[in-house]
């Protein structure tokens, strides 16, 4: 028995030490110049190291990138760090990086959604001494990219690739796409069952981000809006109410799955590739996993168009992400190389050939290997709505707007609530978190 | 022995004295700290409300850095103005500001403070010493500073929409930007005391979470206790392969709430879940969408999936209290005529009341909590129906990052768990806590 009380405390001594000496040299670690860790050819040149975070990428395209910038840049090695896949994990971990002020991370993917918040915060560097001695012109992006990495005035993020809803179809079912969102809802009711179809229309109406996304391209397309440039909020107005209420209708129609208010991206993928309806609102990642003969029962038979419009023509929302630097980076100088590799034309051709994402300099879309990698590309319809796709609200606090648009929405969708009470309610909460 | 000062008493003191310094530092600490927090306007995400301020601050780094480019452009701005009103207008607003600044770096220390941070943001370095960063000023002040650069701001915005000059326009624009990240620079104390409760216990959105973690809490460890106290009396009893499935009862406890909640979000799924798809056959609902997708379908999803993954805790732990009990008092009873009801009503369920009353505790304040399985299942919809206190205090302190509001409603959920528990002991569980002699 005493021996192995011995023994016990022993063991216990031993891994409070080990863990101990874990932390310590943890401590140490961060505050060591990179340098250290090479090791040999410190005295030849300045070797530095930055770290880059982004999400999850299954193309692979990130990787080719960074070797291809080392390549061009011996001096700088690029460390990539993986974040969570899902948006909302990755922006609550980044927070919690940034607000501790870490040094950890130098370059970021950032979500079109975040720059706002993030320069307000302090986590971002503002990039506007680098662009202007680098010469770098911000109207060779498309102009909604470049606002959303804007506040203030100064320019806390570079677009790297962009994103916008589309409206997908099945040519072997329609002939042309519908205009307005009055057309789709006929066509969307009178068509359901055909070509093995089960339902006409799929969109995403879960309480989340995604939810948000299909709202403002409902109330754009009817002339509402939820906050203006003069950071007012304008959501109680007739003409948001109605394209509420569109939403509404769309979401207790016949043609929509009776369990949409669960519906996020990857069932309505899910659902499109298996055959099971005639039109979908998403990404426009689902055109290359739609034409994916191993996973799809559709390839060869989708088609896609500009979102219906309203009442003020037609809207889809601004997606895609941006790329930002630390403001406690410790190396800001090779950051800034890196940014300018990937948000440049040879990193945006890359992503867009390797990772079939959609570049956010206008020219890229005359080149013909970027043309060729997808069809999307080649698509001046396509090009079209990039071009005028409405950001959401550009808020430092958009997390609490997105929340309050979220809860109200999904009550009016789910029938608690009217078009006009959300509006109201949203006007009301909205305007008090503003004013906080 | 007699040599020590210490009476048996004392030194017990002394003896337990690590223990509730411990409990001190690794309770009760974290509770003050949340409620210190809870007193103050606290976002992480707005610089001038980061951190607890108690006296009005300068945020030097910034400050140093917006009055760099402020002063600059102010001098351009009053050259570009189209009519001589905006032009004097202008430089009004820049002598009254380099007045402000002049005072600040005139108090004590500040300008010796304030060069070397400029030092340093022009050699691109960040700061993060606290002490250097940030300087106390007085209170009237901030005050008096904080009102010009908001009359500043407003006199610029002002002219740019009176100005046809597009040039001028944008450039004052710039300006009046630069003006309003000067303002977060001068921070006034955030620390405003109780109102924080004040407005949260108004808020209906947080009755309403209070209420659904009531309602969750209440029925999903009601259906456990029953089906728990059942599943512990027949693994109780011998019989041939009882040890397969005391084992495999144990199952669901033993997979991760998170990897349990995706797995039912498969199985309720409205197109392609069996659950869904059985219930609707039985006709227990009418149609196999309404699981997840309204209001008390969500609701009834989280707790049936809670007392599916729960129950075998609550009989396990009923399990040890009926294996205490002596073997022999079944026999007399036996001897004495007593049916098998009987048994269980004069015998089992007396004696297993320590046990059912520890077991309730531990699981009412844990449904109380919840959080993961309802942030994986259902996230708080549809129509924020199944929002729980703990997820609705997540989204506040985590992705607004409103530590203030949520620390209240941390607050506000110690507060509730304290009751819970103090009922729990008070008026039920007397006899258990205060020693089992009397009875």
């Amino acid at each position: 028995m005493e021996l192995w009380n011995k023994k016990f405390v022993g063991s216990v001594a031993l891994s409070l030490t080990l863990l101990l000496a874990a932390c310590s040299s943890d401590n140490g670690g961060s505050t060591t110049e990179p340098e250290d860790d090479d090791g040999g050819d410190t005295a030849t040149e300045e070797q530095v190291e930055i770290t880059y975070a982004s999400g999850v990428d299954v193309t692979g395209a990130t990787d080719i990138l960074i070797e291809e910038f080392e390549k061009q840049n011996p001096n700088i090695k690029v460390n990539r760090r993986e974040m969570p896949a899902d948006t909302g994990a990755s922006h609550d971990q980044y927070v919690t990086i940034f607000s501790s002020q870490s040094s950890e991370i130098d370059v970021f993917d950032a979500d079109v959604i975040w720059p706002a918040e993030f320069a307000q915060g302090q986590y971002a560097l503002e990039l506007d001494r680098f662009i202007e001695e680098d010469g770098i012109n911000m109207d060779d992006y498309f102009p909604g990219t470049v606002q959303s990495g804007n506040f203030n005035g100064r320019q806390y993020a570079m677009p790297m690739y962009t994103d916008a809803g589309l409206l997908f179809y099945r040519t072997d079912i329609v002939e042309t796409p519908p205009k307005t969102w009055d057309e789709l809802f006929e066509m969307a009711g009178s068509l359901q069952g055909e070509g093995g179809t089960e339902f006409g229309y799929l969109m995403q109406a879960n309480q989340y981000e995604g939810m948000v996304c299909n709202a403002v391209e409902f109330i754009a397309a009817y002339g509402g809006g939820v906050v203006n440039e003069n950071n007012e909020v304008i959501v109680n107005n007739p003409k948001t109410i109605a394209g509420i209420q569109k939403m509404i209708d769309f979401v207790n129609s016949d043609f929509v799955p009776r369990n949409i208010l669960s519906f996020q991206e990857t069932e309505t993928n899910n659902a499109w590739v298996g055959g099971q309806a005639v039109f979908a609102r998403n990404w426009p990642y689902m055109q290359s996993t739609s034409n994916d003969e191993a996973a799809s029962e559709v390839a060869g038979n989708v088609g896609f168009s500009l979102l219906p419009s309203g009442d003020a023509g037609n809207a889809a929302t601004l997606g895609g992400w941006m790329l930002m630097i630390n403001r406690y980076s410790e190396q800001q100088e090779a950051a800034w190389e890196f940014v300018k590799f990937m948000s440049g034309p040879e990193g945006q051709k890359i992503t867009a050939v390797e990772g079939g994402r959609a570049p956010t300099l206008e020219a890229l879309y005359e080149d013909p290997e970027v043309q060729e990698a997808a069809a999307l590309f080649a698509n001046e319809e396509f090009v079209a709505t990039l071009q005028n796709a409405v950001p959401r609200p550009v808020s430092p606090i958009y997390p609490q707007i997105s929340n309050i648009m979220q809860v109200e929405l999904s009550k009016a969708l789910a029938g608690e609530l009217t078009a006009e009470e959300a509006a109201a309610n949203m006007q009301r909460d909205i305007e008090s978190a503003m004013n906080e | 022995m007699n040599k020590r000062s210490l009476n048996e008493k004392q030194l017990g003191y002394v003896m337990v004295a690590p223990a509730l310094l411990l409990v001190i530092v690794v309770i009760l600490w974290p509770v003050a700290q949340s409620f210190y927090n809870s007193l103050f306007d606290y976002r992480l995400n707005d610089p001038s409300r980061s951190e607890r301020f108690l006296q009005s601050n300068i945020d030097l780094e910034r400050y140093a850095n917006d009055f760099f480019y402020l002063s600059r452009d102010l001098d351009g701005l009053s050259e570009q103005a189209p009519d001589p009103d905006a032009s004097e207008k202008v430089s009004e607003i820049g002598s009254e500001l380099m007045g402000f600044h002049e005072e600040l770096l005139a108090m004590d220390g500040v300008g010796e403070q304030y060069e070397i941070v400029e030092e340093r943001i022009a050699s691109f370095q960040a700061i993060a010493d606290r002490d250097l960063k940030y300087s106390q000023v007085d209170n009237d002040f901030a005050e008096s500073y904080k009102d010009f650069l908001t009359a500043a701001e407003a006199d610029l915005t002002a002219l740019v929409e009176a100005s046809d000059d597009e040039e001028f326009s944008t450039a004052a624009s710039n300006v009046a930007g630069s003006i309003n990240s000067t303002n977060a620079a001068v921070i006034e104390s955030n620390f405003i005391g109780l109102s924080n409760y004040g407005r949260y216990l108004q808020n209906p959105r947080m009755w309403q979470s209070l209420m659904n973690t009531t309602v969750f809490t209440v029925i999903s460890v009601g259906a456990e206790l029953v089906l728990g106290l059942l599943i512990a009396l027949l693994i109780n009893r011998v019989f041939i392969g009882r040890g397969i499935v005391r084992a495999s009862v144990l199952i669901p406890w033993a997979i991760p709430t998170a990897v349990a909640a995706m797995m039912w979000g498969f199985l309720y799924d409205g197109q392609t879940g069996i659950v869904a798809h059985y219930f609707e056959q039985f006709g227990l609902i009418n149609d196999a969408s309404v699981l997840l997708s309204t209001a008390s379908g969500g609701m009834f999803s989280i707790i049936f999936a809670d007392v599916w993954k729960t129950t075998p805790y609550m009989a396990l732990l009923l399990l040890a209290g009926l294996q205490t009990i002596p073997n022999t008092l079944y026999e007399a009873a036996d001897v004495d005529g007593a049916s098998k009801w009987q048994q269980f009503w004069k015998i089992t369920l007396p004696l297993l009341k320590s046990a059912i009353l520890v077991a309730l505790l531990f699981r009412t304040l844990d449904a109380f909590r919840v959080f993961d399985l309802i942030f994986v299942l259902t996230g708080g919809g549809p129509a924020n129906s199944t929002e729980s206190i703990s997820i609705y205090a997540y989204i506040t302190l985590f992705s607004q990052q409103n530590f203030g509001a949520g620390s209240v409603l941390s607050v506000i959920v110690f507060l509730c768990v304290a009751i819970i528990s103090i009922i729990f002991i008070k008026f039920v569980g007397s006899d258990l806590f205060a020693g089992r002699s009397g009875r």
